[in-house]
């Protein structure tokens, strides 16, 4: 879909992913929850992509196929231009140290058995980076760099508090030196007043490793001030993506235009038209014909009951997939 | 001014384990009056749902206990009520909503069934008419098909469409005043924008009192009137709408509205509240923000400040006492 001046370090090309709804005693297939349902993205190293969307629309299960944790049904996905799926097992075991991901919920993505040191050193011992006294001073120093101190590394996760966590989640993370890192909405789970230090570490830390995100959130504020691009899902497709400045001044999909206006804004002095769409967000396993967002959508006409629109591009790295583009 | 429907002097609610005491609500004075919308606001673990639940003395006895004040409900101490009369309160002239609409409704009864329930319940009417008045509450709601859907189990219905039945059957016996603890934090943003703008219409019409609880800075300033900002326990700051965004005092509420990523506003990197939550069952005696505080001076970790009228604002802070200046 969108033309490339330089290698990204990740593409995809065409990703699908379908879950088989299986019924009755023989496990029969009888459809497929369309999870995801032919992305095709790019991210450039250095950059911080964010995919918004509601609860559903396939998000998660995006980052999951890029990371490699499930297979693709159909597609492909390229990490610094090599087919994933082409791969053997030991390239492919090089090429996970290069992906890393951060999770939502910090209490259930650290054992609760392992101590700072342990958590944040199994990646290091499963890739044999490094031993014994050379290993604890990166731990020390990872733990550093993500705000805390020596003092937590013989500590368990029960003893700290949700932020802390997410803090550990992001230093195991950063052990292997990773390329790219999936944050998978990791500062939902959060305070507001917790948030902000996060989110703050994410940024300095991008900018300190030249990192790349994939960021996966369902709040547009974090995403607006986090990522340098913004890809919209809408029951697994991408429907608009552009630069982030241009897409929150001029968003061009009526899904994207509905959602910006349903965040509420933290002042009463603004008042504004707000776009409330009537009805829910279709049955993935069933998405209507033609256009998926028909169903909702208050300019829609007879061409998108019949066919569905194609993601094209409507300005400078700005792409929409709607009829009236 | 309206007549006053809730008045909450001095509220204490502690939890007890075998080791420490808790004191998850400590000291809260509160205010609704009819058709007002208060919000409560405040970081998980401020004591903003115990609040909630202790107006309808829900709170679970033991480990929980209300050890001091006075709830005033149309007058009347609900804290002095027998809990066959409380019976009569809860889901009649108060009801509340969860967070969480999957785990609040029975999954094995049928959305009607269990509409028609409270509204027998409490009205006395008759089965068949019941069953009537439960399908006009899914109406006014906004549930399309009501008589269909009154027939169907909640796992059958979306996130959205079961919030609107919690809201019906909340909203089903008229109540005056309705506690909505984070009703749409589970919900996605444009279902939220639906149920908000609903909630806004109910309460025009039905002239109820709303006391909304959330940790979203956004939702409160569309929904609220008044707003009460919580912190470990006790009320920091307590105003209107308007006056709390213009012009916030305590510094907690300062380092909140400053600490959220904005949409319509740029920053290069977010303000920080320093530290973390205090621990509730070792609080300092002092001013409990204290540790955490930009402005901290020595009397902060001293004393503790009591909530006074400064300017439009009921504020717990020094820095707005004589004693500053010392």
């Amino acid at each position: 879909m969108e033309k490339l001046e330089m290698e990204p370090l990740v593409h995809t090309v065409g990703i699908k992913k379908y879950y088989p709804i299986k019924r009755g005693v023989l496990q029969k297939t009888i459809g497929h929850v369309k999870a995801v349902d032919g992305v095709d993205l790019y991210i450039n190293k250095g950059e911080a992509l964010g995919i918004v969307g509601e609860s559903g629309c396939g998000k998660s299960t995006l980052g999951k196929v890029i990371l490699q944790l499930q297979p693709q049904t159909e597609g492909k996905v390229f990490f610094e231009g090599q087919d994933l799926s082409q791969l053997g097992k030991e390239a492919m075991r090089e090429t996970r140290k290069k992906i890393q991901v951060i999770y939502q919920d910090p209490y259930a993505s650290l054992n609760p058995r392992m101590t700072v040191e342990q958590s944040i050193g199994d990646p290091i011992d499963v890739f044999k980076l490094a031993r014994g006294e050379e290993k604890r001073q990166i731990i020390i120093q990872l733990l550093k760099d993500v705000g805390l101190s020596e003092s937590h590394l013989k500590r368990y996760p029960h003893e700290f508090s949700g932020g802390q966590r997410q803090r550990i989640g992001i230093a195991r993370a950063l052990a292997v030196n990773p390329g790219l890192i999936v944050c998978d909405e990791p500062v939902s789970a959060l305070d507001v007043s917790v948030r902000s230090q996060v989110l703050n570490l994410l940024q300095e830390l991008k900018s300190r490793f030249n990192l790349t995100y994939l960021f996966i959130s369902h709040d547009l504020s974090v995403v607006r001030h986090l990522c340098d691009r913004v890809a919209v899902m809408y029951l697994g497709k991408i429907i608009e993506s552009a630069p982030t400045r241009e897409f929150f001044v001029l968003p061009l999909h009526p899904y994207s235009k509905a959602l910006l206006s349903a965040v509420p804004i933290p002042d009463p002095a603004i008042s504004r038209d707000r776009i409330i769409l009537s009805g829910d967000v279709p049955n993935p396993a069933n998405p209507p014909e033609g256009c998926r967002f028909h169903t909702r959508c208050p300019y829609k006409t007879d061409l998108c009951v019949a066919q569905e629109p194609i993601l094209r591009q409507a300005g400078n790295n700005h792409y929409v997939a709607c009829h009236e583009f | 001014m309206e007549e006053v429907i809730l008045e909450i002097k001095d509220l204490k609610t502690y939890f007890y384990s075998d080791k420490s005491v808790v004191p998850a609500v400590n000291g809260i004075d509160l205010l609704v009056r009819k058709g007002e919308t208060l919000g409560i606001v405040g970081e998980s673990g401020c004591g903003k749902s115990v609040t909630c639940l202790s107006i309808l003395r829900l709170i679970p006895d033991p480990p929980g206990k209300i050890v001091g004040g006075q709830i005033l409900f149309k007058g009347e101490d609900l804290l002095a009520k027998t809990e066959a009369e409380m019976r009569a309160v809860r889901g009649n002239s108060i009801s509340m909503i969860f967070q969480e609409p999957m785990t609040s409704l029975n999954p094995v009864f049928t959305v009607g069934d269990q509409l028609s329930e409270a509204i027998r319940l409490h009205q006395g009417v008759a089965k068949k008419e019941a069953k009537q008045k439960a399908i006009d509450m899914l109406k006014q709601v906004g549930v399309p098909a009501p008589e269909q859907r009154a027939r169907e189990y909640p796992h059958q219905l979306s996130g959205g469409m079961r919030q609107r039945v919690m809201i019906a059957m909340a909203i089903s016996c008229n109540p005056d005043l309705l506690l909505a603890d984070e009703p749409t934090t589970a919900l996605d943003v444009t279902i939220q924008a639906q149920i908000l703008e609903m909630m806004r219409d109910l309460k025009d019409r039905l002239g109820m009192a709303i006391i909304l609880i959330t940790h979203d800075m956004g939702v409160v300033a569309e929904m609220a009137d008044q707003i009460l900002v919580m912190y470990a326990g006790k009320a920091v700051e307590c105003a209107t709408v308007k006056t709390i965004y213009k012009n916030p005092m305590h510094p907690y509420t300062v380092g909140l509205l400053d600490s959220i990523p904005r949409m319509d506003v740029d920053v290069e990197k977010l303000h920080v509240i320093e530290g973390v939550l205090p621990d509730l069952s070792n609080m300092p005696e002092a001013c409990c923000f204290e540790p955490r505080c930009p402005d901290a001076r020595s009397i902060c970790s001293q004393k503790e400040p009591d909530l006074e009228q400064v300017g439009d604002s009921l504020v717990r802070c020094w820095k707005y006492c004589p004693e500053w200046r010392q």
